[in-house]
C-alpha cells in the first residue's frame, strides 16, 4: 500500500519545480484529527479547517511575492514551452481529445491549431518521406511510359544485375539479392511437391547466371559466369594443369572432354597448392577443333561467388595481365542495340533508356578481356553474354524437341565468305538436325551418355508457340522404332491371333529398324565431336544474332497480317539462332536412384532469353528457383555451391552470412521461447567449427595410438578411449584452455575436404556393411596409412536414416557406443538412445556479467565464443555435422548430407563389427533424441 | 529383338585397347583401371495397364496395384527384367490363383540390351571412356480375362 502511495506521490511531484517540497508532516497531523482522513482518501478533504491554525495574521506583499517568484517562473516556463507533439494534445482535457485530431487540425480548438499545424509540417518534412513524395509527383501514366520505365529498370539494376527473365520471375517468385544478382528464390505459389514430381517424371526449368544459373523443371542458370580462354591447346593445358589435380578425377585434359564432345567438371585449386587452397567447382567445355584454326577455345562456367578468385588465379597461371580495353573490342555491350531503343523526345535520356542486355551495368572501363603475349592466351569474361537454362527431368528432351525446330536455312546465319565452308556448314547442320530428331525416339533423358554436347541452329521458337499452355508428352506413335517393333512383336506373340496381324501394324519395319539402330548408336556413343560444333562460340555471330532478334511487336504485327489467323508464321530469312545443348548426367555416383535428375542445359546468345523461356514454359515445364536447385542437389547427393564448400573462400563467406542470418532469426524470438541449445548439448547451432573438430579428432587419435602402443593389444583400445572421453567432458574449463592453446598452435594448418578419388574409394568400400570386393581390406595398418594421408580433412557423406527422423541443418553426426549398436541389433526399428539433458552452467555467469561490455555472451541458450571441446561435449563422440538434411521424397525416408572427419570415421569403423559398419547416430540441434543412420560415400 | 550382340564398342574408334571377340564373356581389362557405371535400361512406352515390376518396392504393394488395375482393365501387362523376372511370375501366378481361374496368362520373353559406361580411373589423356553393351532377359506376362 505504502509503496503505491509513494509512487503516486512521486508521480505528482515529477513535474513540479524543484523548490516545491512535499512534506509528509502535514499529513501526519491530519491523520490524527479525523477518522475519515486516515487511510487512502481521494479528492479534496471537506472542511479545510485543519490548515487554519498556522495561517498568519498578515502578509507583506513584497516578501510573499519574492519567496514564490522562482516557483511562479518555473510554472510559467513549463506552461509556455512547447515540448513535443504530445504537449499540444495534452493541453486538452481527456474527454475532449480525439484521435483524428492529429490528421485534421481543424478538429482542434482554434487556440491550439497553430502549434499543431507547425508540428504536422515538420513531420512531413522528414527526409525519407520527402523522397517518397517526390516520386509521387509524377503521374502513374508518366512513370509507366516505356522509356521512363526502362530508365527506372536500368537504375534498379545498377547494384544487382537482373537476369533476362527477371520481370517474368519477379511477378511469380520471391526474389533474392545475392552475389550482385537478383535471383529467383522460390515461387510464391506452393510448388515444392509439384516441382519434385516434375523432376521425377517430367521436366523442371531453371535459369543459370552467365556466371551460373539453373532450371529445375525449368531453371534459369544465366547467373553462372562464363570465362572464355583462347589460345593454343598445349599452352592452355599446361597453364590449367596447375589449377587442378589428377587425384580428384578427370582434369581439363580428359580425353573425352578435350575433343569437345563432352562437358567436364573439375574442382579448382589455387595454383600449385593442391590439397590446400581449394577454390570451388567449375564446369568446362572445349570448342571442337576447327579444321583450319590452331587456337582452341575453352569455356569455364563458374558460380558468381567464385568469379573474382578464379579470374585472378587464371590470370596468374596464364600470365594474362594486359587488359584489352573495351574500346578496342569489336562490340562493346552498349553499341549494337542502338536500333532497338525507342525513339523518345528527350535527347538526354535517350542514351540511358536502352534495354540492358548482358552485363550492361558493368562500370565503363572495366576490362573484360586479358591477353598475354608470352603464352598467347586470351581470357575473356563472358558473364551474362550467354543465357543458360537447365531442364531437369526424364522428359527434358521431349520438351526440347517440341520447342525447338532446326532452322530451315542455315546459310544465312553463318555466312562465311567462301563457298566451300558454306557447304560444310550445311552438311553439319543437316547432321545436327538429324540427331536432334532422333532424340524424339529416346525414352528418357537418362539413356544418353552423360555430358554430351549437341550444337544446333534453330528457328525462333516464338513462331511455333502453342495457343494454349500444355504439357509435352512423348508420342507413342512417333517414338523410336524399337518401341514399335517391340510392341508389335509383343502383341503378335502374346495374342498369336490373326486379327492382330491384320491390324495396320504392317509398317515399313525396315525403316524402323534403321532408325532404331541409329537411336541405339546415339545412346551408345553420344554425339560425335563434329556435331558439337556451333556458331555460338563465335563472338561476332553471337552479336549479330542478338542484334537481329525480331521484337515482340514485329512478331505480333506479322501474326495480325496472317491470312489464316492462328496458322504458323514463316521464319524470316535470317532467323536462325545458334544454340548449344549440353546433357547433364544427374546422379552418376553411388548405386541408388542412378541418373535421377538428368536433363539438358540450353545455351543461347544473350537477348534471346525470353524468346525461349516462354515457349519452354508453354510446354508444361515447371519453373524452379534457387531453393529448388539446392533441393535437387540434395536429391542427387551432390554438394551445392557455395553452401557445402566450407574449405573454399566463397563457402566460408556464405557460412558467416548464414550464421549471422540464423542468429538474427534466433534473436527475434522472445527469450523464453528460444531453444536453449546449451541444455540440448548443441555447441554450434549456427556455424560448424570444422577446424576445431578435425584438430580434436587428430589429437584423440594420436592419444589413443600412444596408449595402444603402450598396452600392446588391440581390443583394449576401445576401453581406453571410452575412459578418456568423460574426463575431458567433465572439465569444461580445462577444455576451453586447451582448445585455446591448440587453436593458437594449429592455426596455420587449415582444414580441407578430401576429394582424392583413391582415398574416397577406400573409405567408400570400408563404410559398407560387408565388403564384397576385398580389394581394400580394412586393417589397422591400411587405416593408419590413409589417416596419415588425409586424416586432417573432412569427407562428404550421405546419411540414410534407418527408421524415423527428419534431419535438420547442422544436426550432429555421432559415433554410436557398443550398447547403441546392440540395441539396434535387438530391435531394428528402435527409435534410438537419448541424450541426457545438459545443465546450463552459464546461466549464473550470464546473470552476473550481463553488462553492456559483453553483448555476445548475452544471447541466452547459445555457447559464448570460446567453445569447449566439441568432440566429447555430448555422451557420444561427435563426428561431424549435417549440411543439408530433410525428408527425401525420392528415397521415402529422411536423408542427410554431411561432412565428417576422416580420422573420426576411420576410428569409428575400426571398432564396429563387420555387419554394422557405417552405422552412426544423428541428433538434431533442438532435440535430445538420437536416430540411427547409415553412412555411404558415393564415388 | 533379333539383333546381333555387340558386347563392346569404344566411344572413339581408334582406341588402343584391343576389343575382344563377341563371344568373350568379359572384357580383357584390369578392373582397377576402370569404374563401371551402369546406365538405366531403356524406358519403354507405358500404357495405363502396364506394370513394370522392380525389386525395391514391397511385393504386396505391387500385387495390390495389379489387382486394382484388373478392376479397371480387362487385361494388364506385367514386365520384369533380370532379377525381377521371378517376382513378375510370382505376381502373375498369385493373381491367377486369387481369381479362382477366371484369369488367364500369356507369357513372353525377350532380351533387353543394357549399356555400361566404363570410366578410366586414371584420368590421363590416354584413357578413353568406353561403353559396352550386355544383354539381360526380360519377361512380359499378359494377364487377361478371356473373351466369353
Amino acid at each position: 500500500m505504502t509503496g503505491a502511495k509513494d509512487r503516486m506521490r512521486e508521480k505528482k511531484m515529477k513535474n513540479q519545480p524543484r523548490n516545491v517540497i512535499y512534506t509528509s508532516s502535514g499529513r501526519g497531523t491530519e491523520g490524527g484529527q479525523g477518522s475519515q482522513a486516515c487511510g487512502w482518501v481521494r479528492g479534496h478533504q471537506p472542511g479545510g479547517h485543519s490548515y487554519s491554525q498556522d495561517l498568519p495574521k498578515h502578509i507583506t506583499a513584497s516578501f510573499f511575492a519574492r519567496a514564490r517568484a522562482a516557483e511562479v517562473n518555473a510554472m510559467l516556463k513549463a506552461v509556455g514551452k512547447p515540448a513535443g507533439s504530445c504537449h499540444i494534445f495534452n493541453a486538452l482535457p481527456k474527454h475532449m481529445r480525439r484521435r483524428a485530431m492529429s490528421h485534421n487540425t481543424k478538429r482542434l480548438p482554434r487556440r491550439l491549431r497553430e502549434g499543431a499545424e507547425r508540428l504536422a509540417e515538420r513531420s512531413q518534412r522528414a527526409p525519407e518521406k520527402e523522397k517518397k513524395q517526390l516520386a509521387k509527383s509524377r503521374s502513374r501514366r508518366a512513370r509507366r511510359r516505356h522509356g521512363n520505365l526502362l530508365l527506372e529498370f536500368n537504375r534498379r539494376q545498377r547494384k544487382n544485375k537482373w537476369l533476362e527473365t527477371h520481370i517474368w520471375h519477379a511477378k511469380r517468385f520471391h526474389m533474392l539479392k545475392t552475389w550482385s544478382y537478383c535471383l529467383p528464390l522460390k515461387p510464391t505459389a506452393k510448388s515444392f511437391r509439384a516441382s519434385y514430381r516434375a523432376m521425377n517424371t517430367h521436366a523442371l526449368l531453371q535459369v543459370t547466371l552467365a556466371f551460373v544459373c539453373f532450371v529445375i523443371a525449368n531453371e534459369d542458370l544465366s547467373y553462372y559466369c562464363c570465362l572464355e580462354l583462347q589460345g593454343s591447346e598445349e599452352q592452355m593445358l599446361r597453364a590449367l594443369a596447375r589449377l587442378t589435380s589428377k587425384q580428384t578425377g578427370p582434369t581439363f585434359a580428359a580425353a573425352s572432354c578435350l575433343s569437345g564432345a563432352r562437358q567436364g567438371s573439375v574442382h579448382l585449386y589455387k595454383a600449385d597448392q593442391f590439397p590446400q587452397g581449394s577454390l570451388g567447382p567449375a564446369d568446362f567445355l572445349w570448342r571442337p577443333r576447327v579444321p583450319d584454326a590452331s587456337d582452341r577455345q575453352l569455356w569455364i562456367w563458374i558460380h558468381p561467388a567464385l568469379r573474382q578468385d578464379v579470374l585472378s588465379e587464371l590470370q596468374l597461371v596464364c600470365q594474362c595481365f594486359e587488359a584489352v580495353s573495351i574500346s578496342e573490342e569489336s562490340c562493346p555491350a552498349v553499341e549494337p542495340y542502338a536500333g532497338r531503343k525507342r525513339k523518345r523526345d528527350e535527347d538526354d535520356a535517350e542514351q540511358l533508356s536502352k534495354r540492358l542486355l548482358g552485363n550492361g551495368t558493368r562500370p565503363a572501363g572495366t576490362a573484360v578481356r586479358w591477353h598475354s603475349s608470352d603464352t598467347a592466351i586470351t581470357i575473356s569474361d563472358l558473364t551474362m553474354e550467354i543465357v543458360r537454362y537447365r531442364l531437369i527431368g526424364p522428359l527434358a528432351h521431349t520438351v526440347l524437341t517440341d520447342t525447338l525446330r532446326p532452322a530451315s536455312e542455315e546459310m544465312e546465319v553463318t555466312k562465311p565468305s567462301n563457298h566451300s565452308t558454306d557447304e560444310v556448314d550445311t552438311s553439319v547442320h543437316q547432321q545436327q538436325a538429324d540427331i536432334f530428331q532422333l532424340l524424339r525416339g529416346v525414352g528418357s533423358t537418362a539413356e544418353l551418355p552423360a555430358g554430351c554436347v549437341l550444337g544446333l541452329t534453330v528457328d525462333d521458337p516464338r513462331l511455333t508457340l502453342p495457343q494454349k499452355r500444355g504439357k509435352s508428352v512423348p508420342d507413342l506413335q512417333q517414338s523410336a522404332g524399337s518401341r514399335c517393333v517391340f510392341m508389335q512383336m509383343n502383341q503378335v506373340r502374346i495374342l498369336a491371333g490373326p486379327e492382330i496381324l491384320s491390324l495396320s501394324h504392317t509398317r515399313s519395319t525396315v525403316s524402323l529398324h534403321q532408325k532404331d539402330s541409329r537411336v541405339r548408336d546415339l545412346t551408345l556413343r553420344g554425339v560425335a565431336a563434329h556435331c558439337s560444333q556451333s556458331t555460338l562460340w563465335d563472338a561476332s555471330v553471337r552479336d549479330r544474332v542478338t542484334h537481329n532478334r525480331p521484337s515482340e511487336q514485329e512478331l505480333n504485327r506479322m501474326r495480325s497480317e496472317l491470312l489464316v489467323p492462328g496458322s504458323r508464321l514463316s521464319a524470316a530469312a535470317q532467323a536462325g539462332v545458334p544454340v548449344l545443348l549440353v546433357h547433364q548426367g544427374g546422379r552418376v555416383r553411388g548405386e541408388e536412384r542412378l541418373h535421377w535428375g538428368s536433363g539438358w542445359d540450353l545455351m543461347l546468345p544473350k537477348g534471346w532469353g525470353m524468346a525461349f523461356w516462354v515457349p519452354l514454359v508453354y510446354r508444361g515445364v515447371r519453373v524452379g528457383g534457387l531453393h529448388m536447385s539446392v533441393k535437387a542437389s540434395q536429391f542427387t547427393g551432390q554438394p551445392h555451391f557455395p553452401h557445402d564448400y566450407p574449405d573454399c573462400p566463397a563457402g566460408q563467406r556464405f557460412q558467416s552470412e548464414q550464421e549471422a542470418e540464423l542468429l538474427e532469426k534466433f534473436k527475434r524470438r522472445p527469450p523464453s521461447k528460444r531453444t536453449n541449445y546449451i541444455k540440448h548439448g548443441c555447441l554450434a547451432p549456427f556455424r560448424c567449427p570444422w577446424q576445431q573438430l578435425t584438430e580434436e579428432w587428430e589429437e584423440l587419435v594420436n592419444l589413443s595410438a600412444e596408449t595402444t602402443s603402450d598396452c600392446g593389444t588391440g581390443p583394449s583400445d576401445f576401453a581406453v578411449l571410452r575412459s578418456e572421453v568423460p574426463r575431458v567432458g567433465r572439465a569444461p574449463h580445462e577444455a576451453i584452455d586447451c582448445s585455446l592453446s591448440r587453436s593458437a598452435v594449429c592455426h596455420m594448418i587449415s582444414r580441407c575436404v578430401c576429394r582424392s578419388l583413391k582415398a574416397l574409394r577406400q573409405l567408400s568400400a570400408w563404410c559398407r556393411p560387408s565388403s564384397r570386393r576385398n580389394s581394400f581390406p580394412l586393417t589397422r595398418a591400411t587405416a593408419a596409412a590413409l589417416r596419415q594421408e588425409c586424416g586432417r580433412s573432412l569427407v562428404w557423406v550421405r546419411l540414410r536414416l534407418l527408421g524415423k527422423g527428419q534431419p535438420a541443418l547442422h544436426a550432429t553426426v555421432c559415433v554410436p557406443t557398443t550398447s547403441d549398436l546392440q540395441l539396434l541389433l535387438k530391435d531394428a526399428h528402435s527409435s534410438g538412445p537419448q541424450e541426457p539433458r545438459h545443465k546450463d552452467h552459464l546461466k549464473h555467469l550470464r546473470r552476473h556479467t550481463s553488462g553492456p561490455e559483453e553483448p555476445a555472451c548475452a544471447v541466452r541458450g547459445v555457447w559464448p565464443p570460446p567453445l569447449p571441446s566439441v568432440l566429447s561435449h555430448c555422451s557420444r563422440l561427435t563426428l561431424g555435422w549435417v549440411q543439408q538434411g530433410d525428408f527425401s521424397l525420392a528415397a521415402g525416408h529422411g536423408e542427410a548430407l554431411a561432412f565428417i572427419s576422416v580420422s573420426g570415421l576411420l576410428h569409428m569403423i575400426l571398432q564396429q563389427p563387420q555387419e554394422q559398419r557405417g552405422v552412426v547416430l544423428l541428433r538434431n540441434p533442438s532435440s535430445l533424441q538420437y536416430r540411427y543412420a547409415r553412412i555411404s560415400i558415393d564415388i | 529383338m533379333a539383333e546381333p550382340r555387340s558386347p563392346v564398342s569404344a566411344s572413339v574408334p581408334h582406341t588402343p585397347m584391343v576389343l575382344p571377340t563377341p563371344e568373350g564373356p568379359t572384357l580383357e581389362m584390369d578392373p582397377m583401371e576402370y569404374t563401371l557405371r551402369k546406365r538405366l535400361p531403356r524406358k519403354l512406352p507405358k500404357r495405363r495397364n502396364d506394370v513394370y515390376v522392380n525389386m525395391k518396392t514391397d511385393f504386396k504393394a505391387q500385387l495390390a496395384r495389379c489387382q486394382k488395375l484388373l478392376d479397371a482393365h480387362r487385361e494388364i501387362c506385367i514386365h520384369g527384367l533380370g532379377l525381377a523376372i521371378n517376382r513378375a511370375i510370382n505376381i502373375a501366378l498369385q493373381l491367377q490363383t486369387s481369381s479362382q481361374g477366371a484369369l488367364q496368362l500369356a507369357a513372353n520373353t525377350s532380351t533387353v540390351e543394357l549399356i555400361d559406361d566404363l570410366e578410366p580411373e586414371d584420368p590421363d589423356e590416354a584413357g578413353e571412356p568406353l561403353t559396352r553393351t550386355r544383354n539381360n532377359s526380360a519377361i512380359h506376362i499378359k494377364v487377361f480375362y478371356p473373351n466369353p
